[in-house]
């Protein structure tokens, strides 16, 4: 926890917890003027999101962490054409990619696709350096697990949402919230598991 | 401009931070229209007066250069100015005194 | 895309002579090649031309009320520069508010100076096309509190609030990414990409980073301010422009600041 510890005479726990609260969130529905309605609910909590945000040494509860799973679990959607391997070359695209859905001057940029965002956080090729270490390694993925159907529905449902798997995970809920299209994670499925991809090949 | 003058050893270093876009003329504002060029074409450096520098710049140095230059034989008290000529006649000069060795 | 083995092994080659001659400038061997470059920077920080126009601007007799800024309250009395950005955020009985130093810059350049608030804070973040007087002014101001220790202070009840809020705020999920700032920010070693992140939650790396705002950042050609560095966070985490001089913008200040107390500011710092 912050070290920062309130050291005031006087009425030493003013505000308490749900007073900060309620102040924060009144703070948020005002902190964007101007900005067009679709986009400021952007900013609002849904169920999960705020049964996760948890300050200090608070944690969820078990109850709590039941109820994120099974919101999460009921959120996931497949490719309608059941493939949950895609293109391993267009998962490679999406891999690096960090763009899309940004706003500026209230008005979402313009890209061809949303990226998807794994380098910020994943080593994946194993020879580029340019990747985050927020999220374990992915280097090697295919060939350290197979590449059965059991393993692509679950890389498949862990991309679509991670909180299915570890309720308030850091990882972005990105099918579910709708960053990425079932097709996308599909590829990006074939980019962790084909045996041909940067991922696994040998060096 | 900022200059910063300073012994070291039988030299001087001199090091100038500039303000100044440096408009390569390639680069489109915000209305897609190409911003023209605009860039220092000339700086002198001048030690007692006497010109120790004099140099012909292009596009090709960047937004708020930082440019340095080492002269021998300059000692603490001496009086260093830099004067620079832009492509649009705009001209700047600013002094400094020679800083002794910190 | 994926450099190959053949050029990592170059790669590695061009930053072992480039650490080595990095060993030449006086001071002292850097621990990574892009210190010395960072090094650079700091000795000759394009910033400091910011705070000088700053100055400028600050003494200036200027907008339609034909005043300079000198009169403006920065907390410690009109006029009294020395300190007074250290102990910011902080509450001002004038404006019933607490305020950061752009919001307090914001309220003295509309009341003193009559400028229109819209249009300041329309102004308020540069462009390659436009500069940015408040980026400026805040510099300067800034840069009258470089020696001292950051102190933020939250006697007031109002302060208070603002802390706990802001401290809510930055462990509040949201958005298409899911994040908090605490996400990233939350613990020690974290890297996005090649980007190392401070820990906010501890007091020492937090007194490391927060003391050199304003600072010139490479990416960015410009000063940015601590407003700006919550629009850019905002923007990355796909949430709207976050508004100039929010309640939101300062609570997240008071509770990073006051996580600060005790950093030397030093400011125009040095960042990406």
């Amino acid at each position: 926890m912050t070290a920062a510890a309130l050291a005031v005479p006087g009425c030493a726990t003013y505000p308490d917890g749900e007073t900060a609260r309620q102040l924060g969130e009144k703070m948020v529905s005002e902190a964007y003027p101007g900005m067009p309605e679709a986009l400021v609910k952007r900013a609002v909590q849904d169920r999960p999101q705020a049964l996760c945000t948890k300050i200090g040494k608070a944690s969820l509860t078990r109850e709590e962490a039941a109820e994120v799973v099974a919101l999460s679990r009921a959120s996931l959607r497949y490719p309608a054409s059941g493939k949950l391997v895609g293109d391993w070359q267009a998962g490679a695209r999406l891999a690096y990619s960090g763009t899309g859905s940004r706003i500026r001057g209230g008005r979402v940029e313009k890209a061809k696709e949303n990226g998807a965002l794994c380098s910020n956080c994943h080593m994946l090729d194993p020879g580029e350096i340019n990747a985050g270490n927020l999220g374990p390694s992915l280097a090697a993925y295919g060939t350290q697990r197979g590449g059965s159907e059991e393993l692509a529905k679950y890389a498949y449902e862990r991309i679509y949402n991670a909180w299915a798997f570890v309720p308030c995970s850091t990882m972005p809920r990105l099918g579910a919230g709708h960053h990425l299209t079932p097709e996308q994670i599909a590829d990006v499925v074939a980019y962790l598991i084909d045996p041909q991809s940067p991922v696994n090949r040998r060096r | 401009m900022k200059i910063r003058a300073t012994v070291k050893g039988d030299l001087a270093e001199v090091r100038v931070l500039i303000a100044h876009p440096m408009e390569t003329g390639q680069r489109k504002n915000s209305k897609g229209e190409l911003v023209p060029t605009h860039f220092i074409q000339s700086l002198v450096v001048t030690h007692n007066g006497k010109t120790v520098y004099s140099g012909q710049w292009s596009q090709a140095v960047s937004r708020n250069p930082v440019f340095a230059v080492r002269i021998r034989g300059a000692k603490a008290g001496d009086k260093i100015s830099v004067t620079w000529v832009d492509n649009k006649g705009d001209k700047r000069t600013d002094e400094a005194v020679v800083a002794p060795a910190s | 895309m994926p450099t190959s083995v053949m050029r990592d092994r170059i790669a590695v080659f061009l930053i072992a002579g480039f650490a080595a001659s990095g060993a030449a400038f006086a001071q002292g061997k850097p621990a990574d090649p892009l210190a010395v470059g960072r090094q650079l920077l700091a000795e000759d920080n394009p910033g400091d031309l910011w705070v000088q126009r700053g100055e400028r601007l600050f003494h200036e007799k200027r907008g339609p009320g034909r005043a300079s800024l000198e009169r403006c309250d920065f907390g410690l009395g009109a006029g009294k520069l020395d300190g007074a950005f250290a102990r910011m955020p902080r509450y001002f009985p004038d404006t019933d508010r607490v305020q950061d130093l752009e919001s307090r810059l914001l309220t003295c350049m509309v009341e003193l100076q009559g400028f229109q608030r819209e249009e300041v804070i329309r102004n308020a973040f540069s462009t390659l096309d436009r500069n940015s007087d408040m980026e400026a002014l805040a510099s300067y101001v800034a840069s009258r509190s470089n020696g001292m220790k950051m102190h933020v202070t939250l006697d007031h009840p109002r302060e208070r609030e603002m802390y706990k809020a802001g401290e809510y705020l930055f462990h509040r999920r949201n958005g298409p990414t899911d994040f908090a700032c605490v996400s990233c920010h939350g613990d020690d070693g974290r890297r996005i990409r090649l980007q190392d992140l401070p820990n906010m939650t501890d007091a020492a790396q937090m007194r490391a980073v927060i003391a050199g705002w304003p600072a010139y950042r490479g990416t960015q050609g410009t000063v940015r301010t601590m407003q700006h560095r919550l629009y850019d966070c905002n923007w990355q985490m796909r949430l709207p422009d976050l508004g100039f001089a929010s309640d939101m913008s300062i609570a997240l200040t008071t509770y990073l600041n006051y996580s600060g107390n005790g950093a030397v500011i030093q400011v125009p710092g040095v960042r990406r």
